[in-house]
């Protein structure tokens, strides 16, 4: 494809429509900064309350994040490299906790991992308790989170030029050599864009966590469910609350993209 | 290629139109027929309850929907108090029609008291913890669910477990501070808790098989007394006064005595 400075070939009227779709999306980051109370930030952001749900919530993210990594670069690997009958059941399913509405996926933690629930029995007896608990929360956002890392990894393991891999394994390499050493070193932009999406979205995520791991401070009440509460009551406050949690989310993504996403490839015209 | 995407381009804009043209036709309809919507914003113990007085009361009048939002009275009041259209508001407790009426909120019209209410301990059916007395709760390990201590149904809880001399012990058990009191049922239901507080009144038949019931002795027990009132400023005032009407008037109070709630005096 050549380029030429002017003609984009997209024409004015799709502009206009582009300009209302980012106004519809910024729009109500711009109602929480107008609306909230600015006067009360110096109290309510270094309140031990705020202070203390955002630290719970960077504790919780990032556990999710290294549970996803752990769990989902094994899961893509095998949908994009070991063909096996009903591989695209298995990645639909494994995508469907980013459709699933999050209280749906809160039901159906505690429906496997719940008390009642499926495995509750053989959990109880090594004592491992999951709802209400830290550990249920890391549980709730690891599984929303999930099918990030999968896809951000799949896509990664496709657009890989097999043929190092391939040299590796001519040359001599074990496979678990050529994974540690070739694979996941060429992932590497992959894993990282997959693992901090999949961190920014437990970083926000609200109704699994509420349904499978409850609402205490300190233990379970994460950024967003403190927000939750808070709006009950006092939601001017609330939304200066919500913005420590906007804040975060842009500058990850505005991380992510200046050096993992880079979709605005440098250099070019 | 080409031609397949401008096809879905124009198949896209075509049910844009098409669901344009849908909507307005709801809103035509809407207003052809002169029907009125009444919105209600009540406490969630009145689920139930509340659901069948809008039944009785569409039957009596033709032209009107009762639209019932359920919530914490708490957040309720705030939605209020933010300018959401209510007509008219129940809460569980004055403190939150206080809240509408003070500075900053509508301020409200017709102003009662409609009925009372009482507490129970709840468990799961078979009782994992062996729970038999409110006393109980302070006992450790304990997983004890209640409303967040803003909710009427959590502040009252907390009352009661203050009254049976267990306040401090039973708020170290609590594992989940819910969004409100139906939320608390909820996690018994499903045998995550040990034991919750809640209402008598969301005991109801539909749940009774489901959790265990413990009364909470009067000498422990709190009394809440719900407060209905039309929002000022709502655009049916009259038709939300002719609501109270209905709730305060013996067809309403039987409904709401149905469901175990006791007269407001």
């Amino acid at each position: 494809m050549t380029h030429r400075a002017r003609s984009t070939g997209v024409p004015p009227g799709l502009v206009a429509i582009a300009v209302i779709g980012v106004a519809f999306v910024t729009l109500p980051i711009v109602g929480i900064v107008l609306r909230a109370d600015w006067s009360r930030a110096g109290d309510v952001l270094p309140s031990s309350s705020t202070v203390t749900a955002f630290r719970l919530s960077l504790t919780v993210a990032t556990a999710a994040a290294i549970v996803d990594l752990v769990l989902g670069v094994p899961v893509a690997l095998l949908l994009t490299r070991v063909p096996f009958r009903g591989k695209t059941a298995v990645r639909a399913l494994v995508v469907l906790p980013l459709v699933l509405p999050p209280v749906v996926g809160g039901v159906g933690l505690l429906a496997a991992l719940g008390r009642r629930g499926i495995l509750g029995g053989p959990l109880e007896a090594v004592g491992v308790t999951l709802p209400f608990t830290t550990t249920g929360a890391v549980v709730a956002t690891a599984f929303v989170s999930f099918p990030l890392v999968v896809l951000a990894t799949e896509a990664g393991l496709r657009s890989m030029d097999g043929r190092l891999e391939d040299a590796a394994r001519a040359m001599g390499g074990r496979r678990w050599y050529v994974l540690r050493r070739v694979t996941l070193p060429l992932l590497l932009p992959q894993l990282v864009a997959g693992g901090v999406l999949a961190w920014a979205r437990a970083l926000g995520e609200f109704g699994a966590t509420l349904m499978f791991a409850g609402n205490l401070a300190g233990r379970t009440q994460t950024l967003p469910l403190a927000v939750f509460e808070v709006t009950q009551t006092d939601p001017r406050g609330a939304l200066l609350v919500a913005l420590l949690l906007v804040v975060v989310s842009i500058a990850v993504l505005v991380a992510l993209r200046g050096r993992f996403l880079g979709s605005e490839r440098r250099g070019s015209p | 290629m080409r031609f397949l995407s401008r096809r879905l381009a124009a198949i896209s804009v075509a049910l844009v139109g098409v669901g344009f043209v849908i909507g307005a036709c709801g809103d035509g309809d809407a207003a052809g027929e002169n029907s009125t919507e009444l919105v209600v914003l009540a406490a969630a113990s009145l689920t139930e309850s509340f659901g069948d007085i809008a039944e009785d009361f569409e039957a009596l009048h033709d032209d009107v929907e009762v639209v019932l939002s359920f919530g914490p009275s708490d957040g309720l009041a705030t939605q209020i108090i933010e300018g959401a259209p209510a007509d008219v508001f129940a809460s569980a407790s004055g403190t939150w029609m206080d809240a509408v009426e003070a500075d900053g909120g509508p301020g409200t019209q017709h102003r009662t008291d409609f009925a009372r209410n009482r507490l129970t301990l709840i468990t799961p059916p078979d009782n994992p913890s062996d729970v038999r007395s409110i006393e109980d709760l302070g006992e450790s390990g304990i997983k004890l669910v209640l409303a967040a201590e803003d909710v009427p149904a959590g502040g009252y809880a907390r009352d009661a477990l203050a009254n049976a001399g267990v306040a401090q012990q039973a708020e170290s058990n609590v594992v989940s501070n819910e969004e409100d009191v139906k939320a608390v049922i909820q996690k018994v239901l499903l045998g995550e808790a040990d034991a919750g507080i809640v209402y008598v009144t969301d005991v109801t038949p539909g749940i009774g098989d489901d959790v265990h019931a413990i009364p909470i002795p009067k000498d422990s027990n709190v009394i809440a007394t719900y407060p209905i009132a039309v929002v000022a400023g709502s655009d049916h005032a009259d038709l939300g006064s002719e609501w109270i009407r209905m709730v305060t008037s013996p067809q309403g109070q039987a409904v709401l005595h149905s469901y175990h709630f006791l007269p407001p005096t």
